[in-house]
C-alpha cells in the first residue's frame, strides 16, 4: 500500500483532472495505484471512495449552476445500482490478473470517450429567452442556461439507456471505478440528454454508485480505513479545484490529456496482466 | 407551449447548504481518521466512511419527501426503490 502522503497526492491529481475534463477521477486513480501494485480488489473501495468525495465536492456548484436533473438521475441509478451490486459481489471472486485486464478495458474505454466526445447537439431556443433553467416536474425534461441562450430537452430512449446503466454499474462494482465516463455518454449520446446536464447528472448519481458499493465492501470488511481517509481528504481537496478551475481552463483540452494519460495506463496494465 | 419551469434558487439553497456541510465534515473527519492514533483514528475512519454513504441517502430522502409534496409519486416510488436496492448491499455483502 502506497503511503498516506502519496495517496492523498494521487487522489488529489486524479480528482482534480477528473473534475477538469469530466470524466471523475476514480477512472485515474485505480489504474495508477494497481501500476503502484496494489491488488485490484484493494483499490476498488479505494476507487469508490474517492469518486464519492468528487460527487460531493462538485456538488453544491453543479447543482447551483442548474444542471443536475434529479430526476432523471435517480431514475437510470436504480439499474445501475443493481449492476454495481453485482459489480461488486462478483469482483471477491475474480482473480488480480483479470480485475487488470478488465481496469485495463475501462482505462482504454475511458481514453476514447473523453477523446472522443462531441460538441452542442442540443441548441438554444429564443422562445425559452427569460427562463431559469432546471428540470420539469414530472418528467425527464428541463432546460439548462448555456452561453448563447435557454437550451430545453427531453430524455429519449429511456429503456435503451436503462439498460445500459446496468453494464455501467457492473463496471463500477467490479473495478472501483464511478462510471462518468460510460454514465455520461449514455445519457447524451443514447438518451440525447445535452453532454453538460448529462455529466453534471452522472456526478450526482456517482454519490449512490459509491454509496451501493460502499455498503457491500464494508461488509465485506475489505475497506482499508487509513488509506481511505488519505483518498478522501486528496478528492475533496483536488475535486473542489478541479471544480473551480474547470471555469477558467479548457475542458477539451484536459480531456485530451487525460485520454493519452488513460490509454499509456491501459497498455502498461494489459501488458503487466 | 406552457412554461412548465420552476424556479430553482430557493428551493435548492438548503440542499446546497446541506451538501457543503457534508463536504466539511467529510473532510474534518477523515483529516481526524489520518491524525488520530490507532482506535481512534479506525473510528474515524469508519464515521468517515458512514458519512459519505450517508448523504447521498439523506438528498434521496429529501428529493423524495418533495417529489412527494409536489404529487411527484411517480418519481417518489423510483425514490424509494433506488434506497432498498443500495440499502441490499448491505445484507448481500455478507
Amino acid at each position: 500500500m502506497p503511503s498516506e502522503a502519496v495517496l492523498i497526492g494521487l487522489s488529489f491529481v486524479a480528482a482534480g483532472m477528473g473534475a477538469l475534463g469530466g470524466l471523475g477521477g476514480a477512472v485515474l486513480l485505480v489504474p495508477v495505484l494497481v501500476l503502484l501494485g496494489l491488488e485490484p480488489a484493494l483499490a476498488a473501495p479505494l476507487g469508490l471512495l474517492s469518486a464519492a468525495s468528487g460527487s460531493l465536492a462538485a456538488a453544491v456548484p453543479q447543482l447551483e449552476a442548474g444542471l443536475v436533473h434529479h430526476r432523471l438521475g435517480v431514475t437510470m441509478e436504480t439499474t445501475a445500482s443493481l449492476g454495481v451490486l453485482g459489480g461488486a459481489l462478483l469482483s471477491d471472486s475474480l482473480s488480480a490478473a483479470t480485475l487488470s485486464r478488465i481496469l485495463a478495458v475501462v482505462a482504454l474505454s475511458s481514453a476514447l470517450a473523453a477523446g472522443l466526445r462531441k460538441g452542442m447537439r442540443n441548441l438554444p431556443q429564443s422562445t425559452f429567452d427569460g427562463e431559469l433553467g432546471g428540470e420539469w416536474p414530472g418528467t425527464l425534461s428541463g432546460a439548462y442556461q448555456a452561453p448563447g441562450g435557454v437550451v430545453p430537452y427531453a430524455a429519449r430512449r429511456v429503456p435503451s439507456g436503462l439498460l445500459a446503466m446496468v453494464g455501467a454499474g457492473l463496471v463500477s462494482g467490479l473495478s472501483g471505478v464511478s462510471g462518468g465516463f460510460i454514465k455520461t455518454p449514455i445519457m447524451s449520446e443514447i438518451m440525447h440528454v445535452p453532454v453538460k446536464v448529462s455529466a453534471a447528472t452522472s456526478t450526482f448519481t456517482t454519490g449512490f454508485t459509491a454509496a451501493t458499493g460502499l455498503v457491500i465492501f464494508a461488509s465485506q470488511g475489505r475497506i482499508d480505513v487509513a488509506a481511505g481517509a488519505a483518498v478522501v481528504v486528496g478528492g475533496l481537496l483536488g475535486g473542489t479545484v478541479g471544480v473551480l478551475a474547470q471555469r477558467r481552463l479548457s475542458a477539451p483540452r484536459a480531456r485530451v490529456a487525460i485520454s493519452v494519460l488513460l490509454a499509456t495506463v491501459a497498455v502498461v496494465l494489459f501488458v503487466r496482466a | 407551449m406552457t412554461t412548465p419551469f420552476n424556479p430553482r434558487v430557493d428551493r435548492q439553497r438548503r440542499l446546497a447548504r446541506f451538501l457543503r456541510v457534508g463536504a466539511v465534515i467529510t473532510f474534518v473527519v477523515a483529516v481526524a481518521a489520518l491524525v488520530a492514533p490507532g482506535r481512534a483514528g479506525t473510528s474515524f475512519g469508519v464515521a468517515m466512511v458512514g458519512v459519505l454513504v450517508a448523504v447521498p441517502l439523506i438528498r434521496l430522502a429529501w428529493l423524495a419527501r418533495r417529489w412527494l409534496r409536489k404529487g411527484d409519486r411517480r418519481f417518489a416510488l423510483v425514490a424509494l426503490l433506488l434506497a432498498l436496492i443500495i440499502s441490499a448491499g448491505a445484507f448481500l455483502g455478507r
